[in-house]
């Protein structure tokens, strides 16, 4: 039998400082996240600077909450992985810095995690994931489309050319006075409307790539159109009218995928999986078309150190290793 | 006393190994990019050569500012994790008064970093590193009035400022028996607020 592996995860990628331990990449045993979005939601947005010092600021609180939540000790743990890359260069490098000194003085491995295989990993806590797959990955910073024939192999087969989906969704928020974070209110908005606006269908070609930012354009042009005509918009219709647009999209190219790839395993990653169109829309093609739909529990969808502590299990267990020299990468393909 | 000493907060970095006075491995040098990729492996390096490691420490001496933001974090999140792991407090000094401990013979020694816009993060100290003039982000010209009487120091090109020459050593006997802090409390002092923060004070006026 082989031993029990425990991960140590630390993720301050944005404006989350979290850290958690997972057991064999499967079992959260114990996750702390700690967020600032309080505080950011102040400036209508991450601040990058304050973000950074905030993490330097809790970053031992955190890793001690967390050992402590697990009944565990540094002992205990077999390996540290820490999120690398892609994010704000100034918090990343507050986890990284930690995980290389934690590595150095316990001498335990320092395995570096991608941001996006960990939001992608974050299904392996909710159901043992299932080969050949496509992952939908959708956040405030990505949106991708990646086949996965087995673990750890990732080939991006598109992604957005402009703004993130979770980016459009704040942007239409701000516009329609709704506050930050607004992609969950317009959202749950969206499902008091009705699609009554005339508003462009964005990147509808034959390639997995995405597009938002003529939408988000056309809904600001619209409501300044509408604003300097006197009229009142009805934000619940043109929350539903652009969530439609963006929903259909996703979908769309989704599903394509699935097909061209011959795969019927899908699961849905990031942030914006916890969108409740996307999810409604996505469990009824899948039923549909028999496809095995994977979305993770709300609480690893957005910014967690689990979901990097389960990808960083199977990181481990192909000997990816980082030593002390360990860079932060703002921007980095998944690989 | 087995003392690890820290300075991040410029691109002249200080790593020393310390046991009560002696130094047992220095590094000082220039470091311009990818700082955050560069310490942890000097730190490494500074142990492979002293005969005890690195969970034999009892005292780590951080500076923690001002200086540059990223810089400070990185020093100062070593510090932290490192002390947390070891059960031990950290001891934070000025990365000012780091810079004052090059050798002058004028009354004062006026440490400076430039901080854009006509403005400098400075002090003002005397021979035995005490504070004249407490550590600040002030207006270069403001500080005219103690021109007369001495020495600026910069790794900047400010006016009329020569290079430091830091003493580890001396900072380090003057801060090694203080009062640490529990490494939770111990943060990076910017001694300035970040734009944003500004922004919205002067909105809020």
């Amino acid at each position: 039998m082989n031993k029990d592996v425990y991960i140590l995860g630390i993720e301050s990628s944005c404006d989350e400082t979290s850290v958690a331990i997972v057991k064999n990449g499967c079992i959260d045993l114990a996750t702390v996240v700690l967020s600032q979005m309080d505080v950011h939601a102040n400036y209508g947005g991450v601040v990058p600077e304050i973000a950074s010092r905030m993490h330097v600021e809790n970053i031992t609180i955190v890793i001690e909450e967390c050992l402590r939540k697990a009944n565990l000790t540094m002992d205990d743990i077999t390996a540290i992985a820490v999120t690398y890359g892609p994010g704000l260069i100034g918090s990343l490098l507050v986890g990284v810095v930690a995980a290389q000194t934690l590595s150095y003085v316990y001498n335990k491995p320092l395995v570096p995690v991608h941001h996006i295989a960990g939001h992608i990993y974050a299904n392996n806590l909710t159901k043992q994931m299932a080969f050949p797959l496509i992952a939908l990955v959708v956040s405030g910073g990505h949106t991708e489309l990646v086949y996965m024939k087995d673990n750890y192999s990732f080939e991006k087969i598109g992604g957005t050319l402009d703004d993130a989906v979770g980016e459009a969704y704040d942007k239409v928020a701000r516009i329609i006075k709704v506050p930050y974070p607004g992609g969950p209110l317009v959202d749950k908005m969206s499902h008091q409307g009705r699609d009554s606006y005339n508003l462009p269908i964005p990147l509808d070609d034959d390639s997995y790539n995405f597009s938002f930012s003529g939408l988000k354009s056309a809904v600001i042009n619209l409501v300044h159109n509408e604003e300097q005509r006197g009229n009142e918009i009805n934000k619940e219709d043109l929350a539903c009218s652009f969530q439609t647009r963006v929903v259909n999209i996703l979908c769309k190219k989704t599903l394509r995928a699935l097909k061209s790839f011959n795969v019927n395993n899908l699961i849905v990653a990031g942030g914006v999986a916890a969108n409740s169109g996307i999810r409604e829309r996505l469990t009824a093609i899948c039923e549909e078309n028999n496809i095995n739909l994977t979305i993770p529990e709300f609480k690893y969808c957005t910014d967690n150190a689990t979901m990097i502590a389960a990808a960083g299990y199977f990181a481990y267990q192909l000997g990816r290793r980082a030593g002390l020299d360990l860079k932060a990468k703002a921007n980095t393909p998944l690989e | 006393m087995k003392i690890l000493f820290l300075d991040t907060s410029s691109f002249f970095v200080s790593v020393a190994i310390l046991e009560d006075s002696n130094v047992l491995y220095l590094y000082q040098d220039e470091i311009y990019d990818d700082m955050s990729s560069k310490i942890m492996p000097i730190i490494e390096e500074g142990f492979n050569k002293v005969d005890f490691n690195i969970n034999d420490i009892d005292k780590i001496i951080v500076a923690n500012g001002p200086g540059s933001f990223t810089g400070v974090r990185i020093g100062v999140t070593i510090a932290k994790v490192l002390a947390w792991s070891l059960k031990k407090d950290i001891i934070t000094v000025s990365s000012l008064e780091l810079l004052a401990t090059t050798p002058f013979n004028t009354k004062y020694i006026i440490p400076m970093i430039d901080a854009r816009r006509g403005y400098v993060y400075a002090g003002v100290y005397d021979n035995n590193l005490n504070s004249v003039l407490e550590d600040q982000y002030i207006k270069y010209d403001d500080l005219k009035d103690y021109f007369d009487n001495s020495t600026i120091v910069s790794f900047n090109e400010l006016d009329n400022a020569t290079k430091p020459i830091i003493d580890v050593v001396k900072v380090v006997e003057k801060h090694k028996n203080d009062k640490g802090v529990v490494s939770h409390l111990v943060n990076p002092n910017y001694l300035k607020k970040t734009e944003a923060e500004e922004h919205l004070e002067e909105k809020n006026d």
